[in-house]
């Protein structure tokens, strides 16, 4: 099949999740559409599948325009899925779940079991993907799981594409081989893939041809020759030089200090695997990395809303450990959250309730166990005017706002109480230029005024115009800590795992030396995982 | 919980390896004790037990020694116990617990039967705990068939309500009871529609659509009631007759219990094995236990989630429709106010201890149904050394113990109740 999009663009509101996307998958091809989190990668899918409808823009099949009105039609077209988040009904067998909303039936409705384990041992002999139809699928390791949602999409009436959606993201390196393979055979059988990634390796290792999307546009067609470290460059952008106007930094004392964290996830990966990084007062560091490398983990565990396996975190010298994040907040750590909607904001609630979200309890704004209004709304109005957050009033719920001015909403709230240590975790994510050049200027002004800043970013332009310090993480541990005028070439072979002299550009004096980082495959083997996200996931929220 | 004592190996579990279950244990061989203690302590040593079939075989009664009978039931259930603290295949843990439960209702039950005038009169009883049965079932057949769609139905109550209401209403319009079967089966459904059109498409919450449900329901039926008193003729009592099944109702015991009873009795039976062929056998089931557990992966093969859960929500409000005629109809009443008394509610139980099957359903709504009907059969014989009440309280305990995950674990579908809107991604 020859998929051809023409245009596609999705609006969400003012916000365009996707603008004017072109894109061509060729019959047996493998198309890899790299992208960071939030370029748009998912809602391209998800209009593809028909779970979205586009605002404007054709999908072509074949040459003929089509238009889905849910994923039954894209079924029927020949479209098959394999989402991020599986879909699979966990009590269910094997069979079960392949033949959902196509039930091989007898008469009157009735199910026959027999056609059904059938239909999917065929289908595995086919593609040699090896399946126990009768096996319960919760009791499957999560590498199984995704070969019943393979099978599953290559069962529709007459599957020619195949859309894989992070298909690596839960998988151990031992399964992502596996998979990796799997695709390969299927695209020398004729079946064209649509491989949604952010992990360059994969996509080199796999892709035929491939497209970068950036905040919802196509920014380069690659051939998958190309260097991880160009891939990255046009994942993360250089189109705008931001400018930030900063003195040189005085650091002072070690604010934050991390020595050797260590995080496993649920599926058995050390997704931080013994970080150490040092944060001074007065300085910013720059946390450069494509995204998945265990920045969120980081900024979760100084928060203490992740547990770390083994390691220490100290703030002013004092071992947090087993610390409440309530009580990390009271003793001066601020957090701008890379997830607005889920972390940074209650959106129903109003400008003013979120503007003190973090000091409802204290004087002035707490008397006695009761909200003091008379303080809320002053302290909402003097932040609205210093912060320039753009509302009909203080009453307004968050919900109401653009990303920009929610985002204006959380730096209000973090810059507006005395704080030692701040982490700031993408802080102009889907913000526009003019916020994000005050955003800048706030963070540095901050820094101004002694406290340490952490910065993690996955736009280099952004660490570059702010960071005085640059550590570049990888597979969960900082590679290499270099001075911001190292140049691009640099970083971006630190962030894709290479050493730092591999190329004839200069380091950092006070660069160690990087360590040679383990390449994917040689992670330490988890035991087969038990579960995935499935539970959380029951209502298909795909956030 | 049981399962943490497990000592077999988690590579291959071996059936027949010793599993101790200490808890269930204790608490049964601790009740078993206390019935023994209660054989000699309290039961007076001559007392005696009758036994009678009292609609077959009117003249054979058995009487039994009542505190040597109770204190053998009252060991087999302390064995039972024991064998569990020390360690039983992990296969025979369900026949040895509903052993041991069993002798000790059973013991229970010899020891309230033991004062002298009353018998147990066995078949009575037995054919009154399966007719008292049919509101749970229905109800928790009710609930199942919403529930495992992904919504949520306090309203069985509200429903039995409109359903007892209207049934003798159309009745009484039409003259005829079985078109008021008909009307009960219309009047739920029409009621339930309001649930399923608000939990699917608009999204409300589901517990608070119900608790509205239901007080309309009430509201509704008792303004109605007091308006009917004033005109004649149309809230006067119907009945249906026992269908009698010529000589199968003859046989003793099985005879009056199956075969010399009410079609509602047919009809819950037969609904039992249907929904339980529909849920598990064909598409329809398919499709609604996907949806109950995981609606966004059905959605994703092209199931139309909230059209599937608004046709099952408005299935179920039939069937507790026809539910509500049993307490009207089925018991040759006229309606009055509240009269369904709640039993709305206790199906829902039924239905958690029945885990969401229809058959386990038939046997927790048996349960429930024979503890009712002992506790009132022993309330008019009076007397009694087991209070009624105390009786009827049991199967409320064995919901607690069901629920908190005592004997096995009893899991809901995994989106019930959790409103599905595919645009919200």
């Amino acid at each position: 099949m020859r998929l051809e999009l023409k245009g596609l663009t999705k609006k969400f509101g003012s916000f365009t999740a996707d603008d004017d996307i072109d894109l061509v998958v060729e019959p047996g091809q493998i198309h890899a559409v790299l992208g960071e989190n939030g370029a748009g990668k998912s809602t391209l899918m998800n209009m593809l599948y028909g779970i979205l409808t586009p605002t404007s823009g054709e999908i072509l099949i074949d040459g003929e325009p089509v238009s889905f009105s849910g994923p039954g039609d894209a079924i029927a077209a020949g479209i098959g899925m394999v989402h991020q988040h599986f879909k699979l009904v966990g009590p269910f067998s094997v069979a079960d779940n392949v033949q959902l909303g196509r039930e091989h039936t007898q008469r009157l409705g009735v199910l026959s079991a027999k056609a059904a384990r059938k239909a999917v041992l065929d289908v595995s002999e086919e593609y040699g993907l090896k399946l126990d139809p009768d096996a319960i699928c919760e009791d499957l390791p999560v590498g199984v799981q995704q070969r019943v949602e393979i099978v599953k999409a290559l069962s529709g009436p007459k599957t020619e594409l195949l859309i894989l959606d992070e298909p690596t993201a839960v998988l151990t390196p031992a399964e992502i081989t596996e998979l990796l393979q799997i695709m390969r055979n299927l695209a020398d059988a004729g079946t064209s893939i649509l491989f949604i990634s952010h992990k360059l390796k994969e996509v080199q290792a796999v892709a035929d041809t491939v497209t970068v999307i950036r905040r919802g546009k196509v920014v380069a067609e690659l051939e998958p020759t190309a260097s991880e470290a160009e891939m990255a460059s046009a994942m993360v952008g250089r189109a705008v030089t931001l400018q930030v106007d900063k003195t040189p930094a005085e650091p002072g004392e070690a604010r934050l200090e991390v020595t050797g964290l260590t995080v496993v996830s649920d599926a058995g990966v050390k997704v931080l695997n013994g970080l150490d990084l040092t944060v001074h007062s007065g300085e910013i560091v720059g946390l450069a990395g494509v995204e998945g490398n265990g920045q969120t983990e980081l900024a979760r565990s100084i928060l203490g809303l992740v547990k770390p396996d083994s390691g220490r975190i100290a703030i002013d010298g004092e071992d947090v450990h087993g610390a409440s994040p309530a009580a990390r907040i009271a003793a001066g750590l601020g957090y701008i959250p890379e997830d607005r909607g889920r972390d940074g904001v209650v959106a129903e609630f109003s400008v003013a309730e979120n503007i003190v979200l973090n000091q409802y309890r204290d004087a002035p704004f707490a008397k006695r166990g009761a909200v003091n209004a008379g303080a809320v709304r002053k302290r909402a109005a003097d932040s609205i005017a210093e912060f320039d957050i753009r509302t009909q009033s203080p009453e307004e719920p968050v919900s109401a706002l653009s990303g920009g001015n929610a985002q204006k909403v959380i730096i209000a709230r973090e810059f507006s109480r005395p704080r030692r240590f701040l982490v700031a975790a993408q802080p102009t994510r889907g913000v526009d230029v003019g916020a994000s050049q005050f955003i800048h200027s706030r963070l540095v002004a901050e820094r101004d005024t002694g406290t340490a800043v952490l910065l993690i970013s996955s736009e280099l332009d952004e660490i570059y115009a702010l960071a005085d310090r640059i550590a570049v993480i990888y597979n969960g541990q900082i590679v290499g800590e270099v001075a911001p005028d190292t140049p691009r070439e640099v970083i971006g072979r630190l962030m894709v795992g290479g050493g730092i002299h591999d190329g004839a550009a200069a380091a950092s004096p006070e660069e160690p030396g990087a360590p040679e980082p383990p390449a994917a495959e040689e992670a330490p083997e988890p035991p087969a995982a038990d579960e995935t996200s499935n539970d959380e996931d029951a209502n298909g929220g795909d956030r | 919980m049981a399962v943490d004592t497990m000592t077999a190996s988690p590579a291959v579990v071996d059936e027949s390896v010793p599993v101790k279950f200490a808890k269930p244990g204790g608490v049964l061989a601790a009740l078993g004790l206390l019935l023994v203690a209660i054989a000699f302590a309290v039961v007076g040593g001559d007392d005696t037990t009758t036994i009678a079939f009292d609609r077959t075989l009117t003249d054979v009664e058995w009487a039994l020694p009542t505190s040597i009978t109770v204190a053998l039931l009252g060991a087999v259930t302390a064995a039972g116990g024991a064998w569990m603290i020390i360690g039983l295949p992990k296969r025979r843990f369900k026949l040895v617990a509903g052993v041991a439960v069993t002798a000790f209702v059973l013991g229970l039950l010899f020891w309230a039967y033991s004062q002298p005038g009353t018998v147990f009169r066995a078949e009575s009883i037995l054919a009154g705990a399966l007719f008292l049965s049919l509101p749970y079932l229905f109800g928790a057949l009710s609930g199942v068939v919403c529930e495992r769609s992904g919504v949520i139905n306090i309203g069985i109550e509200g429903q039995f309500l409109m359903g007892a209401f209207t049934g003798v209403l159309v009745a009484n319009i039409t003259g005829n009871v079985y078109a008021g079967m008909v009307g009960a089966m219309a009047a739920g459904l029409l009621s339930t529609m309001l649930l399923a059109l608000l939990a699917t498409k608009y999204q409300v919450n589901q517990v608070v659509v119900g608790v509205i449900l239901n007080l309309l329901a009430l509201g509704f039926t008792s303004f109605m009631y007091d308006q009917l008193k004033k005109a004649e003729g149309l809230n006067s009592a119907f009945s249906i007759p026992a269908i009698s099944w010529g000589p199968l109702a003859d046989i003793p015991v099985l005879g009056p219990v199956l075969f010399n009873q009410k079609i509602f009795v047919y009809i819950g039976l037969v609904l039992v094995f249907v929904i339980w062929f529909l849920l598990y056998r064909t598409r329809w089931g398919l499709r609604t236990r996907a949806v109950g557990e995981h609606p966004a992966a059905a959605d994703s093969m092209g199931v139309n989630v909230n059209r599937l859960r608004y046709w099952n929500v408005t299935l179920a409000g039939l069937i507790a429709g026809f539910g509500g005629a049993w307490f009207t109809i089925a018991n040759s009443l006229a309606f009055s106010k509240n009269m369904t008394a709640g039993l709305g509610f206790v199906a829902l139980a039924v239905m958690i201890v029945g885990r969401w099957n229809p058959l386990g359903v038939l046997a927790g709504a048996l349960i429930f149904g024979f503890t009712t009907q002992v506790a009132r059969d022993l309330d008019a014989s009076g007397g009694s050394v087991v209070p009624g009440e105390f009786l009827q309280m049991l199967p409320y305990a064995v919901t607690l113990v069901v629920v908190a995950g005592l004997i096995g674990k009893a899991k809901a579908p995994a989106a019930d109740g959790v409103p599905y809107n595919p645009g919200d991604k």
